[in-house]
């Protein structure tokens, strides 16, 4: 193989040179932006994440993540096909390349446009065994390639056969860069078919070659689809910092940054705005959103939030309030966008810390009798919460269960209670809500208890995350119970009715308690499946997160949940969290139980 | 069997219904579920505003009936509407009923009260409702023999609530409840009595006075406020947690017994009958009139009429007077499909 245009140049390679130093300027200049917000700390972490073997993770998630998109492979192979093969095929093109040009043409190495454009630039000599190889793997990932345009192409009118019921809607900067990215890659394909009977093709472009016949004789079309191959580039290259495909390069900007252990401290800080570009706008977070059932919502999903962040649009915190902060985005991210937290913090930013009062906290502690003073701190101390307090038959049950153990507990609150501090959280007052934890810390620590036991998940997950409780045991009942007939403090007795299950989501994706529910219900009834897979459950609607949500449209949110709840015809609904209970048990046909009135029910 | 008119409900509006129509030498079928005409206030001792006993009402209304056929025990399986106008109706017992016309006297549900779980009912002894404290009057039980203390009536449960999906007024309970306190207030004299409402509605002639009889007179405590949740001491007394809103105050009480005011919902028992014959039913439940103010009677399906509660809250003077309309209505449509 040898050069075929004795400079190496030609024209047409200007507009896409042009796009790639204005690209490379424009993501230069936005990572250095990131990297000085960054503190000291932070900075100090990266670099050590860098020199260790933390890179060897980086690079895997960069190839699994950025390239081959196996996250999205697992939610639907069409889908994921569809992003892998334009990831990893461009890669590979590009870097055959490179390869290619350092083989063939060593003194044309580093010229910018060169592994792009090699195929017009050479000519096949007599012995091109080894190109052949090269040949057919070029064509091969162009092949690839398209194919993922084509499944593009196809979504963007038929969605729901890639697993999608919503997509995304575009923007002009989108909108350019998805057809100037739709045209690359044909236009690549007949240039380079173009020249294929010059500089040597494979199955793919030689085959076009040999039909286009004498056509290609024209050195006229030749050029024109040589520049439009290049202009199409340039396009994309251009329009790029104004579009999703942004995601591209500062997803591999955020691996480095997740993987040195750095979270975001504000709705727009150099972590958070990694996050911000990083958004593919792939759309999985609509479908997968509770919110999208009432249809004028779905335009709060995570997205689009993002979106407004990014845009710094000022109703960001009217979206941030919408949410239901379920995490079921968070989850299925193929990004791993932790977008709940941007919501936070957008509200936390915006929380008007100085019109509340907590004097009172120090006045008026609620009473309860402690009889916990055995040093071993074997007892347990019982919080309902707010929550627990309007459905009594939750702790009702659990008081029998523990009295039948024979247990030795306190009912913290029973007379009322301090807050947890979590709705607070929600709100965005963390700041506030500090001052409720450290009077519930006292009183907690004077009881010198060994265990804190809560039913309502969401005072669970603050207790563990907010709170520091000198090694007491936070545990959440369903744990409890779980305990209670590990150790064979009681028995439970296998019912024949069938149940489903519902992972709360503070319990579930909230705290990572899936096993232990399920292990109680095994043993007290038929446990049968819900269509969801257990970090996938759909809130219940009563979240205590959104400010913005009508008492009908968390109906509407509730019945999709029960529905799919109800896919397999269980008898009852059993659940582990106050909120639920009240909210499924409004609508439920099926008789709806709290896990523990469930092992209350099935003790022998 | 064959008749002129098929009443489906044997409570105070199926059975004034009836009558009336019978009056008319018409051939009425009625059908009750259950084993016994009255509905609903059998189980009630005495009524507002005067105190009549309710078996005197019941008694009334059931020797009025005239020629009706009762059927005891029935309910319909299935029912439709032919070509000829005509209705057959598949009735539990294997009988089948063709007839003119259908009148749905169906009533209403009252509340299940432990729906409102923060309330406890079902969990807590001293938890009870308006329909148990009248059971205990009619059984003559009253809150047993050790005169309590302080009792507590909660207005609204079930009813004007969004969270529990219904938002009207059930109309009778403010009134019940007056009356109920004053009846336990005559039992136990010397009794603390506290009412928690949202808003009193003593829309009726006298109940006004009643209100007023009950404050001057029996010094029942009226708080407005809504009853957050309740619970149990160990020693099974009641502590109530609301808001005076009046003093703009939250307030804890612990109190003796607590009544829910149960209120009135729409009998969902009977939507398969609804779907069948295509009636129009509103968001809450209960069946549309064609015309809210002069057709209250009649429903969207010619010849399917609706009587008394079934078409939302009403008390008993205004059941009886509906039903007395229901059957001219009713009369009229059959001298109509009868003349062609
Ligand atoms: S937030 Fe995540 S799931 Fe949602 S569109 Fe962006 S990349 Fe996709
Ligand atoms: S946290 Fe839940 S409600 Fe909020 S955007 Fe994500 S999926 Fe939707
Ligand atoms: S009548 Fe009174 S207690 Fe009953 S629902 Fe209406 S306002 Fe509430």
């Amino acid at each position: 193989m040898k050069e075929r245009i004795i400079f190496g140049y030609d024209p047409f390679v200007i507009p896409f040179t042009l796009g790639v130093i204005f690209i490379m300027l424009y993501l230069g200049t936005g990572t250095v932006r990131i990297l000085l917000t960054l503190t000291r700390k932070e900075a100090l972490n990266l670099l050590n994440s860098i020199f260790s073997v933390k890179i060897f993770k980086t690079f895997k998630d960069i190839l699994f993540d950025v390239l081959l998109h196996v996250k999205i492979f697992k939610r639907n192979i069409l889908l994921g096909y569809m992003h892998a093969s334009i990831a990893f095929g461009w890669f590979m093109l590009i870097f055959i390349g490179h390869i290619e040009v350092i083989l063939y043409t060593p003194q044309r190495n580093g010229v910018i446009y060169y592994p792009v454009f090699f195929r017009y630039f050479v000519m096949e000599t007599s012995q091109t065994l080894r190109g052949a190889f090269f040949f057919f793997l070029m064509d091969l990932f162009l092949l690839i390639v398209l194919s993922g345009i084509a499944l593009a192409i196809y979504k963007r009118f038929r969605s729901v056969r890639l697993g999608m019921k919503r997509t995304t809607r575009l923007k002009t900067g989108d909108k350019i860069a998805l057809w100037s990215l739709w045209m690359i890659f044909p236009l690549r394909l007949i240039a380079e078919s173009f020249t294929a009977d010059i500089s040597g093709g494979s199955f793919l472009t030689s085959t076009i070659n040999t039909l286009m016949g004498s056509l290609v004789e024209s050195t006229v079309y030749m050029d024109t689809l040589w520049w439009a191959y290049s202009c199409a580039l340039a396009i994309f290259l251009f329009a790029l910092p104004f579009s999703r495909y942004m995601h591209i390069p500062t997803e591999i900007l955020l691996i480095f940054l997740r993987n040195a252990g750095i979270k975001s401290s504000s709705s727009r800080d150099g972590f958070a705005e990694s996050e911000i570009y990083s958004c593919s706008s792939c759309g999985i977070c609509i479908d997968a959103c509770p919110m999208s059932v009432v249809d004028k919502k779905s335009n709060y999903t995570s997205v689009y939030l993002l979106r407004k962040l990014r845009r710094r649009k000022e109703d960001s915190l009217f979206v941030a309030e919408q949410c239901l902060m379920c995490g079921k985005c968070v989850e299925l991210c193929p990004v791993e966008i932790d977008s709940c937290r941007l919501k936070l913090l957008k509200k936390r930013e915006n929380f008007p810390d100085q019109i509340f009062d907590y004097n009172y906290l120090s006045k008026k502690h609620p009473e309860f009798k402690s009889g916990i003073n055995r040093p071993d701190r074997e007892k347990v101390l019982y919080y309902a919460g707010c929550m627990t307090h309007l459905t009594p038959q939750i702790y009702t049950s659990l008081f029998n269960i523990m009295d039948k153990a024979q247990i030795d507990y306190s009912f913290m609150d029973r007379d009322g209670s301090i807050c947890c501090g979590r709705p607070l959280i929600l709100s965005g007052g963390e700041r506030a809500a500090k001052e409720l934890i450290k009077a519930n810390s006292e009183l907690i620590l004077r009881a010198n208890a060994g265990i804190l036991l809560l039913s309502c998940p969401i005072c669970f997950k603050v207790f563990k995350e907010n709170y520091s409780l000198n090694g007491i045991k936070v545990m959440h009942h369903s744990q409890y119970i779980n305990l209670l007939i590990k150790e064979g403090k009681i028995k439970l007795k296998k019912g024949d009715f069938s149940v489903v299950y519902h992972d709360p989501c503070d319990l579930g994706r909230g705290s990572d308690v899936y096993s232990e529910p399920r292990e109680v219900i095994s043993s007290a009834a038929v446990l049968k499946e819900s269509s969801n897979l257990p970090a996938e459950s759909i809130c219940c609607g009563g979240s205590l997160a959104s400010r913005r949500f009508s008492q009908s449209e968390r109906e509407s949110v509730t019945l999709h949940s029960l529905e799919k709840l109800n896919i397999n015809n269980p008898e009852k609904l059993i659940t582990a969290c106050p909120l639920c209970l009240r909210s499924f048990s409004k609508f439920n046909k099926r008789e709806t139980l709290d896990i523990a009135q469930l092992a209350e029910q099935q003790m022998i | 069997m064959e008749g002129d008119v098929l009443v489906i409900g044997g409570g105070a509006a199926g059975m004034e219904t009836a009558s009336r129509i019978s009056d008319f030498n018409r051939n009425v079928i009625l059908i009750e579920k259950e084993q016994e005409l009255g509905g609903h206030i059998l189980k009630w001792d005495r009524l507002f505003p005067d105190g009549i006993p309710a078996s005197d009402v019941t008694k009334n209304l059931k020797e009025s009936l005239g020629s009706t056929k009762v059927l005891l025990g029935c309910y319909i399986t299935s029912i439709e509407k032919r070509e000829d106008s005509n209705f057959f109706a598949q009735l539990n017992s294997g009988e089948t009923i063709k007839c003119s016309s259908v009148i749905f006297a169906t009533g209403f549900k009252l509340f299940p009260a432990q729906k409102k779980q923060e309330y406890g009912y079902g969990l807590y002894e001293r938890v009870i409702t308006n329909a148990d404290l009248e059971t205990r009057f009619k059984k003559g039980e009253g809150l047993g023999k050790d005169a309590p203390k302080r009792i507590g009536f909660v207005h609204c449960v079930g009813s004007r609530d969004e969270k529990i999906c219904n938002n009207q007024c059930s109309k009778l309970c403010c009134i019940t409840a007056v009356k109920q306190a004053i009846e336990l207030k005559q039992l136990y004299p010397f009794a603390e009595i506290f009412c928690f409402y949202m808003d009193l509605r003593m829309y009726g002639r006298g109940y006004e006075d009643l209100y007023l009889e009950a404050q001057s007179k029996y010094e029942i405590r009226f708080i407005r406020g809504r009853v957050s949740e309740i619970s149990q001491e160990q020693s099974g007394l009641v502590i109530v947690k609301a808001e005076d809103t009046l003093a703009s105050r939250p307030l804890k009480i612990t109190l003796d017994w607590v009544v829910l005011m149960a209120g009135i919902i729409s009998e969902r028992e009977n939507d398969y009958l609804s779907q069948q014959l295509s009636l129009q039913l509103g968001e809450d439940g209960f069946i549309d009139s064609v015309d809210p103010i002069q057709k209250t009677n009649q429903t969207n399906i010619a010849g399917v009429f609706v009587t008394g509660s079934a078409s939302g809250p009403k008390t008993l003077p205004e059941v009886i007077n509906e039903a007395r309309s229901t059957a001219l209505s009713v009369n009229e449509y059959l001298n109509k499909i009868k003349n062609g």
